[in-house]
């Protein structure tokens, strides 16, 4: 509080804190969860430490729930004087987290049954979801930079969980170093803001950048778009992202391609919205390009690829080029915002369904090379219905959520004058129809492996969780594209307000 | 009674069921194909009973989808779609009927069938643009793995470029759509009112550049030369039934794009581009049939011929764009390009067929390894003859009224391309009848002198389809009143 305030004036203000905290309902969820998952991860037996896990799915299952209470029963408010902003756009974001979350705990379940420190592993997951949260929910630049440091410490400790695996070392420390440089360099650029603005409320810097000079403005943007573009994997900070997936355990790698990059997506569209309102300093068209160089890089880095993994690592760039094409449409067509939304949505379904199957054929075949896939048909028919429904949605055939993403983010492209964006985006599908075939080819049309001879109850039960969640993200891919209506209308509605 | 709903949902419902049944062979998987198409085939009939061939687009049927973008289930007929749809009807049947891969049909075969059966019906019933885009690309998606499932020795190769192409042309049509839809107002995919308002009227660089992404797009899968070189390697490496629906059926849905879309919506910038667009149509014609002319493979001069057939419904309907004032011109272009996509079906479907027929005997289907078949099989022999008659335009079968009626309505706008048309009947002619003369007469070697005539199954697949192309050919009315392209090319 400013000095010299009277004492009644100090208790309101506290009072409506309190009254605010209403709205940070799934943010205190989250933040429950964790601690009592470290706790849990203490006193529970090692055999026993799968409750941790459930804990802390539940608890990412309730958070969801709870964003959309808050959605229903409160509405949107920035709160705690600005510095939070509870949107559309946020709660969307955090029901995505809660069940995504929830989702990659069940993948990750079979994997980690067993090791040595499962139930911190869970909790550290928490804490990423918790912090992925507050970046989306984040209006303050100060909050910006503690949400970004706090999301990349929690996954380079998941990165590097395989502690005895040389390439999971190398991965979390490539990792860790990209991400301490990239987000120094985004507090520097933040520290400029905070000089030309004399605050960190990122609105009020908007009011200021807009008078600054153009290459002040357009430097310390750049240094603030290395922090975010590092967790989004938009080229050029996109290094990191094949060696962190592939040296990661894969359940990691499916949680890195979809919360912390959908998170960093969201803070960067409201961040170049507020801080850059009406297009300053031409930032919609640097955006643009950075779209279009991302999904250009990734599609065709991901062509010779033979490790599915890192296939999917590529893949994943390419898609976050596709998603920032909504971030560049924002300015200029309302239906930017939207598109960014449904797409994200639309994403999360599917690229887990695709990480889900990689899973499955991972822990049966102990390979992720192409070779793995061959004959998949045969031998699971219902992965292959799987993986052939999430690869052909990632590269946007109809009816499937891909298709109706991309639709989204031509029309909005367009809508904004950006038409080449949309035409390179449709070259880059071209490019992409290569590289997914190359692995739903082998797997329908080869003969391969036959199946091992019927699997024993246990082993079927262990794995339970991550047949259920292969099914659910594969049948929400057909799902949000053939009922597309009811998501649509929510992205429509999940605007972002100003902040304070 | 929803009765073209039901015709696309009866495949697709019988394709969601095919997963269900057991997995041992069984004759199931055929009889389940079979009944589904069956269903459509009845639907189908029902519509055009109750069709009124005085007007336009009619018998719709809406159902809400996605209505925050006006996406959604609309259907509807017209001479076009009502003629293309049976069309689809009767060569599945008779794929379906002669089988794709091992015997008994497998689940798997089956389900790709009637899933591109679905997809297909869907195509050229739709109404909405969400729907139209959705069902070109499921075909792509299903004939991809009829032709790398159950294909000949390069299947794999022929599949993907067949994939690759398809997917170059169908992502334009998209960009195209969005442009439709976000120049209507209010916004949205509805075909018929897209037709009628015709948002992007005018010449204008946003009309040129809408109808250059629909052309190409729809160009690639007719196939217009230079977007052909799918094609060849497509056809010749699909098992016999994928040949047959690729040529009879799939490649129908890059002109019905052109008359549906580009001329129906854009026609002020395919007016500008009609010159343009004929040329192309002329090389096609006189490309293919050069080109089919140096091949000694059977299937591979039916599919360069096709190029050839296309390339006059592609004259046709660049004539009618060209046409604003004369209607008849237009209509008799229009008419005939509609009806010469049907006979082609027909036509190249049995040639199909036939190539399969002989390539499943001799294991060859080269020119040069053949001869003399007449002797050890008149059935087939005779059948052979009908239908290369057939398909190089003889008075009396069916191309023959389709074709002439394009040339009377091109010869009206430009009467030199018309007449440089004509050379293409011309090579055709010489290349059919050269190949019945290497294939059918002469002496026979010896491997050849026991091949069995036509066996009942193959009879049954394609004598519907001959009967079918002497009928039109004899009575072209027949589809000509059904198609009657002034009821409803102005937008009615």
């Amino acid at each position: 509080m400013p000095n010299g305030g009277s004492y009644e004036q100090a208790k309101a203000i506290e009072e409506m804190m309190l009254r605010e905290l209403a709205w940070l309902w799934p943010v205190g969820a989250l933040t429950l969860a964790a601690i009592v998952a470290v706790v849990m991860a203490m006193v529970v037996p090692r055999d026993r430490q799968g409750i941790v896990g459930a804990w802390v799915a539940g608890a990412h299952v309730v958070a969801a729930a709870l964003a959309v209470g808050v959605w229903l029963d409160r509405g949107f408010m920035a709160i705690m004087e600005g510095i939070l902003v509870v949107d559309g756009l946020s709660l969307t974001l955090t029901a995505l987290i809660g069940v995504a979350g929830a989702l990659t705990v069940a993948l990750a379940r079979p994997t980690l049954a067993g090791t040595d420190r499962e139930g911190e592993f869970y909790a550290v997951l928490t804490f990423a979801s918790l912090s992925a949260v507050m970046l989306g929910m984040a209006a303050d630049a100060a909050l910006l930079g503690m949400a970004l440091g706090a999301l990349g410490l929690s996954t380079f400790v998941m990165t590097g969980y395989l502690r005895r695996s040389r390439r999971g070392n190398e991965a979390s420390i490539k990792y860790y170093i990209f991400g301490t440089v990239a987000g120094a360099t985004m507090l520097y650029g933040l520290s400029w803001w905070f000089g030309l603005a004399g605050t960190t409320s990122l609105e009020a810097i908007g009011q200021r950048l807009a008078e600054a000079p153009d290459g002040v403005v357009i430097a310390s943007t750049a240094l603030v778009l290395a922090g975010l573009g590092y967790k989004a994997a938009l080229v050029p900070f996109h290094f990191w992202t094949p060696d962190a997936y592939d040296g990661a355990p894969l359940p990691v790698a499916a949680y890195l391609s979809v919360l912390p990059k959908l998170a960093a997506l969201v803070a960067l569209a409201r961040v170049l919205a507020l801080a850059l309102p009406d297009d300053t300093a031409g930032w919609t068209t640097a955006v643009a390009v950075i779209s279009a160089a991302t999904m250009t890089l990734g599609n065709v880095a991901a062509l010779p690829q033979r490790n599915v993994v890192r296939l999917l690592a590529y893949s994943s760039i390419a898609q976050s080029g596709y998603l920032l094409m909504g971030v560049a449409a924002l300015e200029a067509s309302d239906q930017g915002l939207p598109a960014l939304v449904y797409y994200a949505l639309a994403y999360a379904a599917m690229n887990l369904a695709a990480f889900a199957v990689v899973l499955a054929v991972q822990r049966e075949r102990r390979s992720v090379d192409l070779e793995a896939f061959r004959g998949l048909g045969r031998a699971h028919p219902w992965w292959t219905v799987a993986l052939v429904i999430s690869f052909l949605s990632l590269l946007g055939l109809p009816p499937l959520a891909g298709f109706v993403g991309k639709l989204e983010l031509f029309t909005a492209a367009i809508d904004a004058d950006q038409a080449w964006l949309a035409v390179i985006a449709v070259v880059n599908t071209v490019i992409s129809l290569y590289y997914y075939l190359r692995v739903i080819a082998p797997a329908v049309l080869d003969r391969g492996p036959e199946a091992p001879e019927t699997d024993s109850w246990t082993a079927v039960a262990a794995s339970a969780p991550l047949t259920g969640t292969l099914a659910l993200t594969a049948a929400a891919t057909v799902a949000f594209g053939l009922a597309a209506e009811p998501l649509l209308r929510l992205a429509e509605r999940a605007t972002m307000l100003a902040g304070g | 009674m929803p009765w073209l709903t039901l015709a696309i949902a009866s495949p697709l419902l019988a394709a969601a069921l095919v997963p269900l049944l057991p997995a041992r062979p069984s004759r199931t998987p055929f009889a389940l194909a079979l009944a589904a198409t069956a269903v459509s085939g009845v639907a189908l009939a029902v519509t055009a009973a109750r069709f009124d061939t005085s007007a336009g687009m009619q018998l719709v049927e809406e159902a809400t989808w996605i209505p925050s973008i006006d996406v959604a289930w609309r259907v509807g007929v017209d001479g076009m779609a009502l003629v293309l749809a049976l069309l689809t009807v009767v060569l599945f049947l008779a794929s379906v009927g002669y089988g794709v891969g091992p015997r008994p049909m497998t689940r798997g075969a089956a389900g790709v069938l009637l899933l591109l059966e679905g997809s297909t019906l869907a195509f050229f019933l739709a109404q909405d643009f969400f729907l139209f885009y959705v069902a070109f690309d499921v075909t792509l998606v299903a004939m991809y793995f009829l032709i790398a499932l159950w294909g000949e020795e390069n299947r794999r190769y022929a599949a993907l470029k067949f994939f690759l192409y398809t997917l170059i042309g169908s992502l334009p049509v998209l960009l195209g759509i969005i442009a439709l839809f976000l120049t209507s107002e209010p916004q949205t995919f509805d075909m018929t009112r897209l037709a009628a308002e015709r948002p992007l009227a005018g010449a204008g660089v946003g009309a040129s550049l809408a109808f250059l992404a629909f052309f190409v797009g729809f160009a690639i899968k007719t196939p217009v030369v230079p977007f052909h070189t799918w094609l060849p390697p497509a056809h010749v490496e699909a098992p016999t039934a994928g040949s047959v629906l690729l040529a009879g059926v799939l490649l129908k849905m890059g002109t019905y794009g052109l008359v549906r879309v580009n001329l129906q919506m854009l026609p002020d910038a395919f007016a500008e581009y009609a010159l343009p667009v004929a040329i192309l149509g002329l090389v096609s014609v006189l490309y293919g049939a050069l080109v089919a002319m140096a091949q000694s493979d059977l299937k591979r001069l039916i599919a360069y011929t096709s190029v050839n057939h296309m390339g006059y419904v592609v004259i046709g309907v660049a004539a009618a764009a060209a046409t604003g004032i004369s209607s008849r011109a237009r209509d008799l272009a229009i008419d005939g390009a509609v009806l010469q996509m049907v006979a082609h079906g027909l036509v190249t479907a049995t040639l199909f067929f036939i190539a399969g027929f002989i390539g499943e005997r001799a294991g060859t289907r080269d020119l040069g390894r053949l001869g003399g078949l007449l002797r050890p099989m008149p059935w087939y022999g005779s059948l052979v003859a009908l239908t290369f008659f057939a398909s190089l335009g003889l008075p009396g079968l069916a191309q023959f009224p389709a074709e002439l009626q394009i040339f009377l309505g091109a010869f009206d706008v430009w009467p030199a391309l018309a007449a440089l048309t004509v050379l293409g009947i011309v090579i055709t002619a010489a290349l059919f009848l050269l190949a019945l003369q290497r294939a059918f007469m002469g002496d026979t070697p010896e491997p050849l002198r026991r091949l069995p005539d036509l066996r009942r199954r193959e009879l049954v697949a394609v004598a519907p389809l001959v009967a079918l192309f002497v009928a039109l050919g004899v009575y072209p009315r027949l589809a000509l009143d059904l198609i009657d392209s002034a009821s409803w090319l102005a937008g009615g």
